[in-house]
């Protein structure tokens, strides 16, 4: 059976490409290229996704393995689907994220449809997450769950897409790596977001709103009150601003204040207490459901609104294409623009985007 | 292990695999001490080498209807490029005579690279108009020429390097002379038309022609400009007098051993590969148009190089055909090479203005001297369930939703 590994330049990609290799499969190597290049390595950046090094990486690791690879130019899906809307939803005081998006806008749709393309029967990838008879599965590590970040795949996708590492552990990927020689088995995990070099995610906002024609004012800096309405100081801009984010506000306090809501109008930050932040109900918006769900009543679930956060007890329901989650008990600062995964056990059921809270 | 899963060659235009002649050549220099002395060195060593190189000069210029005298070899085609280019326009440029360069849109990336360096360095750049085949109009040259009296200098290539067609030097050239009441400088990239076609720098009345050793069966690494005897120019490089000055560096003697001896198997053996692969190229285009009847065929009909086909598929990415070929052990090319390795659309069929879509899907297969009729049997077989599964499944282009 052919199929088509998506190589980031990673270990994770290359092990997934080595275990079908050895599997029997006939394995061909796709990188996208994802931003541009040239940026990215005068600034001396390297050691996230889909850089030219990491390029080269996923080519070398392909060699090693003796199998074909192919880099593919998607830095207009990628700008466009991904650049844009960090840009666009910060500039309206929320905190996007981008891995989902690229996850949903980038990864699965086209690069399926090239390896169909190409004449091959699955996809693979290398997620930390299981596929067993259709459900997505928490990976069996769960230090490295990737799950949080797939709940926007197409449902058909869980047929022909495969992730070879869900029942590994990075130790025993690491492991694995060295014992074949990989050029990347002991390269550092990937931390910060591919295009955001040095982790400025503001001056990245701020250079693509421009390019996008958005309303810079959104952008220049606001206001600081508490609840009472006291004005406390001056923030840089409320795309540099995040729920729940306590540094760098540019306030002095007499105690701990935390980001409570972003008023993108007036550009106003509301900070105040750590129990103020505790939210006990939100609206997720743009509901996507990767396995059957009983509506007809509240479903028992567990919901994680961050990456590498808990999965908190909660009380869903469903309209539409939205859903209403109400938590067992408060959970605190939720971030609107981030997702929210419902799960059941170790599957996924479900995702969107957290609108109001 | 490297992966190297083709083994049918429809991407002649790229490179050409090293003849089996010229490999038993550079091997027997490289295994002889008595070679591997420094051109330059007065002792016997030197002397030794020297002659190998001033061989390859005497094989080179037979080749190409030039004087040995006449010969300055390179690093290669692109290094030809720059160096009649831009040492040209900068020896005109100093001495206070028209330097502007006049060339087409779709020249090879050296020259317009070469023309980009130029203009920032004051050089006046014109472009002359082609016609939606990539064809040039002499008499368009002659009257941008006549209109802009800051032009000194001409760089149009002999052959494409995507669309395969063939220009007639000799014509342009005897048209501007006659039109242009005051001297130009006229070169003309010949590496793609080396070996393909006969290539004549004396009768062509050249001042310029660039060549290179790869395109013609021989090592990678070297090439040459070919130039009037006592043209002037500066070189790019500073630091010694090998190649009289014009391109300084210790002589690459083995890649240059080589080049001479594809240069001479090109001299006599050109009529033969034309006979073995212009009715392949017929037999590809009739194949073409058979399998995929809306196919869509690019450049001048009538004068081409005889080797090279570029053609759109509609429908269908360039670069998930030329993926689908490699797994097949089929190695063909979207257009010219991408040094990063990257695939994407023709630039040629851009810069003619063809619609973007077109461009994306264009495929340019080239064949050479060792094509076969089974090949292109093989193929034209694998070609119809190619462009189904890619029509049925071609992610859309460009941005998002």
């Amino acid at each position: 059976m052919r199929v088509v590994v998506a190589m980031s330049g990673g270990v994770d990609s290359s092990i997934a490409a080595a275990l079908m290799v050895e599997a029997g499969h006939e394995v061909v190597g796709l990188t996208m290229a994802l931003y541009d290049a040239g940026t990215q390595e005068r600034r001396g950046r390297g050691g996230t996704c889909c850089s030219p090094a990491e390029i080269d990486l996923a080519r070398r690791a392909c060699d090693q393995l003796g199998i074909p690879h192919y880099t593919v130019d998607e830095r207009a899906r990628f700008s466009a689907a991904v650049i844009d809307d960090f840009a666009r939803e910060y500039a309206a005081g929320r905190t996007p994220n981008p891995c989902a998006r690229c996850n949903e806008q980038v990864k699965f749709g086209p690069l399926l449809a090239r390896a169909r393309a190409l004449g091959a029967e699955r996809l693979v990838t290398g997620h930390y997450a299981r596929i067993e008879s259709g459900a997505l599965l928490r990976a069996a590590d769960p230090s490295k769950d990737q799950s949080y970040f797939l709940f926007a795949m197409d449902r058909a996708l869980l047929d022909v897409v495969e992730f070879p590492l869900g029942t590994w552990t990075k130790q025993l990927v690491r492991a694995k790596a060295r014992a074949l020689g990989m050029p990347n088995a002991d390269a550092a995990d990937s931390q910060e977001l591919c295009f955001v070099p040095g982790g400025d995610h503001g001056e990245v906002v701020e250079s693509r709103a421009r390019e996008l024609g958005l309303d810079l004012a959104a952008l220049e800096p606001g206001e600081v009150r508490d609840s009472a309405g006291n004005l406390l100081g001056e923030h840089r801009g409320i795309h540099r601003v995040t729920i729940g984010q306590r540094r760098g506000l540019g306030i002095s306090a007499d105690r701990p204040r935390y980001v409570l809501r972003v008023l993108p109008e007036s550009r106003t930050v509301i900070v105040g207490d750590a129990d103020e932040l505790d939210v006990q109900t939100v609206i997720v918006n743009d509901f996507r459901r990767l396995a059957d769900i009983d509506e007809s009543e509240g479903l028992v679930a567990h919901v994680q609104v961050r990456h590498r956060g808990a999965p908190h007890p909660a009380i869903v329901e469903f309209e539409a294409n939205q859903a209403r989650v109400r938590f067992d008990t408060p959970v605190r600062a939720v971030a609107p623009g981030q997702a929210a995964v419902v799960y059941v056990g170790d599957q996924v059921l479900g995702g969107g985007w957290i609108g109001k809270v | 292990m490297l992966y190297a899963s083709a083994v049918i060659d429809f991407d002649h235009n790229a490179t050409t695999p090293l003849d089996p002649r010229v490999r038993g050549a550079m091997i027997e220099l490289l295994g002889d001490p008595a070679l591997d002395g420094n051109p330059s060195s007065v002792h016997g060593r030197g002397r030794a080498a020297r002659a190998v190189v001033e061989q390859a000069r005497r094989e080179l210029a037979g080749a190409v209807g030039a004087e040995p005298l006449q010969v300055t070899f390179t690093s290669g085609g692109t290094e030809a490029d720059a160096l009649a280019l831009l040492g040209t326009c900068r020896a005109l440029r100093r001495a206070g005579r028209a330097h502007g360069l006049l060339s087409t849109v779709i020249e090879h990336p050296a020259v317009l690279g070469a023309g980009e360096r130029l203009e920032s360095e004051g050089t006046s750049r014109v472009f002359v108009a082609v016609d939606r085949c990539g064809r040039v109009d002499p008499a368009r040259v002659v009257e941008a020429l006549v209109a802009a009296p800051e032009l000194g200098v001409v760089s149009i290539a002999a052959a494409n390097h995507e669309l395969g067609n063939r220009c007639d030097i000799a014509g342009l050239v005897a048209a501007i002379r006659a039109g242009v009441d005051r001297p130009i400088v006229i070169h003309s990239d010949a590496v793609q038309a080396f070996g393909k076609i006969a290539v004549d720098f004396s009768a062509w009345d050249l001042d310029l022609m660039s060549v290179s050793s790869h395109k013609i069966h021989g090592p990678k690494g070297v090439g040459a400009l070919i130039h009037r005897q006592h043209h002037e120019l500066d070189s790019l490089w500073i630091g010694g007098s090998q190649e009289r000055g014009r391109r300084v560096g210790t002589e690459a003697v083995p890649a240059i051993h080589g080049f001479g001896v594809a240069a001479g198997l090109v001299a006599r053996e050109l009529d033969q590969r034309r006979a073995s692969f212009v009715p392949l190229r017929e037999q590809l285009l009739i194949g073409l148009r058979e399998r995929v009847p809306d196919v869509v065929i690019h450049g001048d009909p009538e004068h081409t190089l005889g080797n090279t086909v570029l053609a759109s598929i509609p429908g269908c990415s360039g670069e998930l055909l030329l993926i689908n070929f490699d797994l097949e052990g089929i190695a063909v090319s979207t257009g010219s090479a991408c040094n990063s390795g990257k695939l994407a659309g023709s630039k040629v069929l851009l810069a003619l203005g063809a619609d973007p879509a077109l461009a994306a899907s264009a495929l340019r297969l080239s064949l050479g001297k060792d094509s076969s009729a089974a090949q292109v049997t093989a193929l034209l077989d694998c070609l119809p369930s190619i462009v189904e599964r890619v029509r049925a499944h071609a992610p859309k282009r460009g941005g998002a939703n």
